[in-house]
């Protein structure tokens, strides 16, 4: 399938992280690891190349989604990066670079068409549907489309 | 004779006798404390005093003739007050000010000072003359006053501390609590999710998909109310906008289209979760029923408002359902049971073709 993304899943409830790999294998995308802290996601091995990544930002070992956004960031540039989080207020307004959150309690619906829209957005920037009520927006989020159609 | 002797005439006076100046003997014999002052002399010096001033202070004529009036100053007068009263008799101005004066045996009294220069016809400060008042009890009421107003001050700063403390304390339980209600219901959802994927009976399956979509549609009440900034209005106009986006987008029914007509429409919150189940009935109806196998059309969603009441109409252009169909389903009986409970009204109608649902509301104070 030439639309498929890659996904990182960085989520310690378990069975949200279940969850939300199921809605992302159902979408038809790939679940390419799972991760609860930021010890985990800097386990990941190199090679591994996430073009999204569904960051919660409350995890394990008393790390954060934040730190794992930054180093997201610092390994793998072009990655999309959304935070799933019952915290939105904790979110600084640059996001840490991330491109969007989705708020918990998410539904089925948020997360599906939340996906079809950044798959759509990625490989055919800039996405032509419109953007789901449940994808906030990062002040991040247009000028990557913006960059990603150059 | 010299003008400035007259006062030793004046002091001379048999008053009694009511011989020689009325003005004068009427100084020396009134209530108030009076002092004349004479500025050409070294220190400008007390030239006159009368009885009431000697009684005021406790100090006999002698004691007081000749001296300047800072004699009655201490080590609790206000030198700042002492500065300002300097500062007049050098520009020769009149002043008036309350000064802490201290008597002969040593006890303080509050001195309610009036001074002003008396000039001559040129316009030279012959004399300066001086008017006491013992206004000790006023000063004193005063400053306990001052004092009962500075403890209240600080009362009331203290309990508005502790209230703000409490609402701080009030503030974080109710995210707290928030917080938890927010988990618990992910992870329904998720459970629901996970076991809906096991499940290889379609029918079993469509019937825990619908539960789903139910807790999903509370979620999604729960969010939008924990995040306006009026807990006690929801903004169903705009959550109806979003599940409409939401249900449509989740089938991946792109042939379905969508008429959307919504504005904000607040009604209380304590119908917030009834309204918002209502709403996902109505409209995973539609997609199931009116655009079922693949059958594209048009699903439309108006929102109006009144002066005191609320309209939600959806329509869809389908086959439309048999009214006896539509009696023995659990939506049904969902949404009429639940629209008493929320004072609203669910009335179906004809849409030709397809069906129109229309719930009417009382709205909450008209603030849309």
């Amino acid at each position: 399938m030439t639309n498929m993304m890659e996904v990182l899943i960085v989520e310690d409830e378990m069975l949200l992280a279940m969850d939300i790999e199921a809605m992302v294998e159902d979408s038809g995308h790939h679940v390419l690891a799972g991760a609860a802290s930021l010890r985990d996601v800097q386990a990941l091995p190199g090679d591994l190349y996430p073009q999204l990544a569904f960051v919660d930002i409350h995890l394990a070992e008393e790390s954060n989604g934040l730190d794992v956004c930054r180093y997201i960031r610092g390994h793998w540039p072009d990655a999309l990066i959304v935070f799933i989080t019952a915290n939105v207020s904790k979110i600084p307004a640059d996001f840490c670079g991330a491109h969007g959150v989705i708020a918990k309690p998410f539904s089925h619906a948020g997360i599906v068409t939340a996906m079809q829209y950044l798959a759509n957005g990625m490989f055919d920037p800039p996405p032509s549907m419109p953007r789901p009520a449940s994808l906030i927006p990062s002040p991040n989020l247009e000028p990557r489309w913006a960059k990603s159609a150059n | 004779m010299k003008q400035r002797d007259d006062w030793h005439l004046t002091d001379a006076l048999e008053y009694e006798h009511g011989r020689g100046d009325p003005f004068a003997a009427a100084v020396r014999a009134t209530r108030m404390p009076m002092v004349i002052t004479d500025p050409a002399q070294d220190d400008n010096p007390i030239v006159f005093c009368n009885v009431a001033f000697q009684e005021l202070t406790g100090y006999t004529r002698d004691e007081i003739i000749g001296r300047n009036c800072r004699f009655l100053q201490g080590p609790e007068t206000d030198p700042s007050t002492v500065t300002q009263l300097r500062e007049s008799i050098a520009a020769g101005q009149a002043i008036d000010v309350d000064l802490l004066n201290y008597r002969k045996d040593g006890t303080t009294f509050w001195n309610a000072l009036y001074l002003s220069p008396v000039s001559d016809k040129d316009g030279v400060i012959r004399f300066f003359f001086a008017s006491q008042l013992d206004v000790t009890e006023r000063v004193e009421a005063q400053n306990i006053i001052n004092d009962q107003k500075i403890l209240v001050e600080r009362e009331v700063e203290r309990r508005t501390a502790d209230l703000r403390a409490a609402l701080d304390a009030k503030t974080i339980l109710l995210h707290e609590v928030d917080h938890r209600v927010k988990n618990n219901l992910t992870m329904i959802g998720s459970l629901l999710r996970l076991q809906v994927r096991t499940i290889d009976d379609p029918s079993v399956a469509s019937k825990l998909d619908s539960m789903l979509e139910r807790v999903d549609a509370l979620a999604v009440v729960h969010r939008q109310l924990y995040q306006s900034s009026d807990i006690s209005l929801f903004d169903i106009g705009s959550f109806a906008q979003s599940l409409v986006s939401d249900v449509v987008g989740s089938s991946g029914r792109s042939d379905i289209a969508l008429d959307v007509q919504s504005q904000a429409l607040f009604v209380d919150a304590a119908n917030a979760s009834a309204l918002g189940l209502i709403l996902n009935e109505i409209l995973t109806n539609s997609v199931k029923h009116a655009f079922a196998e693949g059958r594209s059309g048009k699903l439309s969603l108006l929102v109006e408002c009144g002066d005191d009441f609320g309209i939600i109409k959806i329509c869809d252009d389908g086959p439309g359902m048999p009214s006896t169909a539509r009696s023995k389903s659990i939506g049904t009986s969902l949404i009429t049971r639940l629209a008493r409970q929320a004072r609203a009204e669910a009335t179906w109608s004809d849409n030709n073709p397809g069906t129109c649902v229309t719930i009417t509301f009382p709205q909450t104070e008209a603030r849309s």
